[in-house]
């Protein structure tokens, strides 16, 4: 079984490092293109609901389990994520929705996970891995946690997870009348936020941490004055939706560039915390593409309405990939299906 | 996986990480037999480390009462349980081979599953995260013995008498094992566990931690615990800055940790073990744990079958049943609670050392006194001799010096009462 996960991750790296070293352009393997919709003026980034994102083609991103690191999980709950975009020249905001029964927006308990979704974008030309990028391929991560964002609409305490909590005193807390949400005079005793972990923060500044990547393992929030993604997410009738958005321009390193003339790779993952997932235990998408549409003028209003699900026709903008590279692309594609194929039949034999 | 050699199970086993050792081991024995089950380590812990918000139902030290007590309830139940299910489905019956015992392999060969071997495909340690509730009462059963079985109420007429009790509980005192090849470190998907190298101590760095809680459920023992409040996990931290000689009481020597320092019953010895670069025990025969754990051998791992080499030792208590203890302690057992019945001279005079200073003792020196005692114990003549064991701390400077026998003063009989 060893031998079959190094196998597995060592073709996707080769298949990956040989994307990279052709400068393939980004074209997803599932060929998913989502159209950012050109607006003007203001963009919905806590309205899920506003009538502007009528204007943004729904694609719906098929997601997977993850089955190339451990702890592997071959059963995720969410299956695909929709997702839509819109920016007006300044600013992207996507709006991801998917299914989920149940909201887990705490994590106070220890076996009590959050929901919780992610959109990655690559730091370098082409395609890193797509599952957290690799040595020398750095992903950029932004990734929304429902927990978070309760805690912006009314802030948690141990109170809502155990009612009838009764504490005397905590040591090195301020006096106050509610000491669950007393802030400490001397902060080492809550020794995550100390140090400066972003999760231990008794109020986030954002829903969304912005993180970078480079392999599995390798997941660091950006510094706390370098969070600028913002997010909104409402659950309703068992489905999530979720808002993130950011300035397209960013001077930061771990930033992802994001050019309206420039045809994107992003990737997304999501969490069932209802199901126990977290880190790896969860469902990804392959790369699709992220194109910034050009001015409303320019749009045509049929391409604009199109369909859910429905891909957008590829930008020409976007530079075609020569033949070697597609040729080289496809052979590693069938060789990658040969070792699955030939994995499958190894599991079968035990 | 790279295979790495754990002494206690006699064996190579599958390890994600290679093996790569500490200078020192930051390891411990503790005497069963001697617990009072008073919690005072429980509480010394808890006033130094985990006494705020989130860290409620933290007990990074604690006493529970087995075979029915367990912090969080029923860990040691549930993780042989998964072991055995592992077993069954692997059509493997653990066993250990005492013939193949030797220097490297003290207790013989383990022919069983590890953890790491018995893992699914999709893990890397086999475990179980427990529930919220499992956590909060941390001394359920606390003194509960098995029944008597036969007799009215459960009750024995004749009451206990060695070598088995018919009836019986006894003490498990618990902190994190600081393991040579921890699971928690293994289960971490982002490496955000540690083991110190000068001193083998376990952390999670708090600053890497995002909470996944892998560690929770990889560790056999339970001791990776999560605090909600700030969303990632904690651990014992083997109170470093008294390992480090940090502890102004301490004169710039390493000192034992809190629960081992305060402890009345004096049942802890808490100490550093120097490691070779092979990951063995660098001989040392003057040095009370490697005296006790590999020459006496009457300390030993809990559950070493879990394969993650842990750095308590325990003297197993002599009255309760052996099949019970050997499970617990593996099958060094029997010659364990033998020789700490009839305990040998030296060994007698080291059992001297536990908790009589707060300075880690690295050598010891007997200087031999007078017989003063000879009596039959399980058929067989045992002399005691008042022998005086001198402790050296890590400057080689006298620590602590004891007698066998505890000095007595007599009052004369006009004065009984007297203060």
């Amino acid at each position: 079984m060893l031998n079959r996960n190094r196998l597995i991750l060592l073709t996707m790296l080769l298949l990956t490092a040989l994307a990279l070293w052709l400068k393939a352009p980004v074209a997803g393997s599932q060929g998913l293109t989502i159209t950012a919709a050109r607006v003007e003026g203001a963009l919905p980034v806590a309205a899920p609901d506003d009538p502007l994102w009528q204007q943004a083609t729904a694609v719906e991103v098929p997601l997977s389990a993850q089955m190339v690191a451990k702890p592997m999980w071959p059963s995720p709950s969410i299956k695909s994520v929709t997702v839509r975009a819109l920016h007006n020249g300044k600013e992207l905001a996507m709006l991801l929705e998917w299914a989920d029964d149940t909201r887990n927006d705490s994590s106070l308990r220890v076996d009590e996970f959050r929901d919780s979704v992610a959109v990655q974008f690559p730091l370098i030309e082409g395609q890193p891995f797509f599952c957290m990028g690799q040595q020398a391929g750095n992903v950029n991560i932004w990734h929304w946690k429902a927990d978070w964002q309760a805690a912006l609409l009314a802030r948690q305490s141990l109170q809502d997870a155990y009612p009838n909590i009764h504490v005397d005193y905590y040591p090195f807390a301020e006096a106050q009348e509610n000491i669950y949400l007393a802030a400490y005079t001397d902060v080492d005793y809550l020794t995550a936020e100390a140090v400066g972990n972003l999760l231990a923060l008794p109020v986030p500044s954002t829903p969304v941490e912005d993180m970078v990547a480079g392999g599995f393992g390798t997941l660091t929030s950006q510094p706390a004055e370098a969070q600028n993604v913002q997010g909104y997410g409402v659950w309703q009738e068992g489905v999530w939706r979720v808002v993130f958005s950011r300035s397209l321009r960013s001077d930061q390193a771990d930033d992802a560039a994001l050019a309206p003339d420039k045809l994107h790779a992003v990737a997304f993952a999501a969490w069932d915390g209802a199901n126990g997932e977290r880190n790896g235990a969860k469902s990804t998408s392959q790369w699709v593409s992220l194109q910034l549409g050009a001015a409303a003028a320019a749009a045509p209003a049929e391409e604009v309405a199109a369909p859910v699900g429905a891909p957008a026709a590829a930008p020409e903008r976007a530079v075609p990939p020569t033949n070697t590279a597609l040729v080289l692309v496809f052979v590693g594609l069938l060789a990658l299906a040969v070792v699955a194929g030939a994995i499958y039949l190894l599991t079968l034999e035990k | 996986m790279p295979d790495v050699y754990n002494w206690q199970i006699g064996r190579t086993m599958v390890y994600p990480y290679p093996e790569a050792h500490p200078r020192q081991q930051f390891a411990a024995v503790f005497n069963i037999n001697r617990c009072i089950g008073c919690q005072t380590c429980t509480g010394a812990c808890k006033a130094t480390w985990t006494f705020s918000r989130g860290q409620e139902t933290m007990w990074w030290n604690n006493v529970e009462t087995k075979p029915y007590g367990g912090y969080p309830q029923h860990w040691d139940v549930k993780a042989l349980k998964l072991l055995e299910e592992a077993h069954q489905a692997a059509g493997v019956t653990p066993t250990w081979d005492r013939t193949q015992a030797n220097e490297k392999a003290p207790y013989g060969v383990y022919n069983g599953l590890t953890l790491t071997e018995a893992a699914g495909p999709n893990e890397v340690v086999l475990g179980y995260l427990p529930t919220d509730a499992e956590w909060r009462s941390p001394n359920f059963y606390e003194d509960t013995s098995t029944a008597y079985k036969g007799g009215p109420f459960g009750l024995s007429p004749d009451g206990a008498t060695l070598p088995e009790h018919q009836a019986w509980f006894f003490y498990l005192m618990r902190i994190c094992n600081h393991c040579t090849y921890p699971a928690c470190l293994a289960a971490c998907p982002r490496k955000a566990i540690y083991k110190r190298e000068e001193d083998g101590i376990v952390l999670i760095d708090q600053a890497r931690c995002r909470g996944y809680r892998k560690c929770v459920e990889a560790c056999p023992y339970k001791k990776a615990m999560y605090r909600g409040t700030t969303q990632v996990s904690e651990k014992c931290v083997g109170c470093y800055p008294r390992v480090e000689g940090a502890d102004p009481l301490g004169d710039g020597v390493p000192m034992e940790t809190r629960c081992m320092a305060v402890c009345p019953g004096k049942i802890r010895l808490n100490g550093l073990v120097e490691v070779a670069e092979d990951g063995s025990w660098v001989e040392a025969p003057q040095h009370p744990l490697y005296y006790l754990v590999r020459i006496a051998q009457v300390a030993l791992p809990l559950y070493p079958q879990f394969g993650t080499e842990p750095n308590i030792y325990y003297i197993p208590p002599r009255w309760a049943p052996r099949p019970y203890l050997r499970q617990m302690f593996g099958p060094g057992v029997d010659q364990a609670i033998e020789r700490y019945i009839a305990p040998s001279r030296e060994l007698l005079a080291v059992l001297q050392l536990f908790r009589t200073t707060q300075k880690m003792i690295f050598r010891f020196e007997i200087k031999e006194g007078p017989l003063v005692r000879e009596v039959e114990v399980n058929g067989k003549m045992w002399q005691m001799y008042d022998d005086t064991v001198i402790g050296f701390d890590a400057q080689g400077r006298e620590a602590v010096r004891l007698s066998v026998v505890e000095p007595l003063h007599q009052r004369p009989p006009e004065r009984p009462n007297s203060i």
